[in-house]
């Protein structure tokens, strides 16, 4: 269920690291392929919810991702939630560049709908 | 090509402040390669980071509705394999402001809903696009669903100045389209 991938031009590094309840995404996102690239995240973390797990801390520093994207990180949220909402002690660090009104918008519209997980944005530095 | 029409072609990119232009066949990987090369460019031209962000996420999701719904053109190659989008996009600066514009060819029945889609958004506040964004990301992605991309959102809400859009009339069935953003 640990998932380790190296950042590329044009997808982020992803790190779930079980031992440590820890998941990290950081860097760009605009994959040639979206659903493929966050499937293997999904399945990775549903695995991880299934093993028992009682707790993840996520941190989420992107840099840019494009609306494709979007799309797979508010699923993924949806993801998350559903956990938090098992029982499974969720949060989420957003960091946001503090020049990106934009994407700080988005993180604050997903975060609003997320009901069970605790949602943290704060800037990127 | 005869030189000196080459060159009246050459003539017209390199006026004004010119950042970059492609024009061909546009895929994933060009999109990529264009892109890098433009944010190389824009780190002599741009203001700040903040116009670079914008200038480059409008280039992304333009090249992106080009490679998703645009057509091969007036000379489509073999009928084999995967058809390849036509497309032509620029970046040049203008008093300030970078202009992103971009063109390809729709089918000519498509092209009057497109126009219709991008005209909707100019008369929306940012907070109002930034409500659509968020209703539209609840959407399924649906192509033929009613109203605008999630990308052609996107493009309205990170564009300074409404974004514009014309179609001209192109050979057979087929329209040009036009579309123009500003940061």
């Amino acid at each position: 269920m640990d998932l380790k991938l190296d950042a590329t031009s044009r997808t982020p590094a992803v790190i779930l690291d079980s031992a440590g309840a820890h998941l990290g995404i950081s860097g760009e996102s605009y994959p040639e392929d979206v659903t493929g690239f966050y499937a293997e995240l999904t399945s990775a973390l549903n695995a991880y919810f299934e093993s028992g797990a009682k707790t993840l801390t996520t941190q989420i520093k992107l840099t840019y991702f494009n609306s494709s994207s979007a799309r797979a990180l508010m699923e993924l949220l949806e993801l998350l939630d559903e956990a938090a909402g098992a029982g499974i002690r969720i949060t989420v660090n957003w960091f946001c560049d503090p020049d990106d009104d934009i994407t700080r918008e988005f993180a604050e519209d997903i975060a609003a709908d997320v009901a069970n997980a605790k949602v943290v944005i704060c800037d990127l530095v | 090509m005869e030189f000196d029409r080459f060159f009246k072609f050459s003539q017209l990119l390199l006026r004004d402040e010119f950042v970059l232009s492609y024009s061909g066949y546009v895929s994933e990987d060009i999109l990529l390669a264009v892109g890098n090369t433009l944010r190389v460019r824009l780190e002599d031209h741009a203001r700040d980071g903040t116009q670079i962000r914008n200038v480059f996420s409008i280039f992304v999701e333009l090249m992106q509705n080009i490679i998703r719904y645009g057509v091969e053109g007036p000379h489509p190659g073999s009928d084999a394999g995967e058809k390849p989008s036509f497309g032509i996009v620029m970046v040049s600066e203008n008093d300030g402001h970078m202009d992103i514009i971009a063109g390809n060819y729709v089918a000519k029945d498509e092209a009057k809903q497109l126009v219709d889609r991008v005209n909707e958004l100019q008369c929306h506040s940012h907070d109002e696009l930034r409500h659509m964004y968020r209703e539209r990301l609840r959407r399924s992605p649906d192509r033929a669903s009613k109203g605008a991309s999630l990308g052609l959102i996107e493009i309205a809400r990170r564009s300074t100045l409404p974004v514009m859009c014309e179609i001209m009339p192109a050979s057979g069935s087929l329209s040009f389209f036009m579309i123009r953003a500003s940061v």
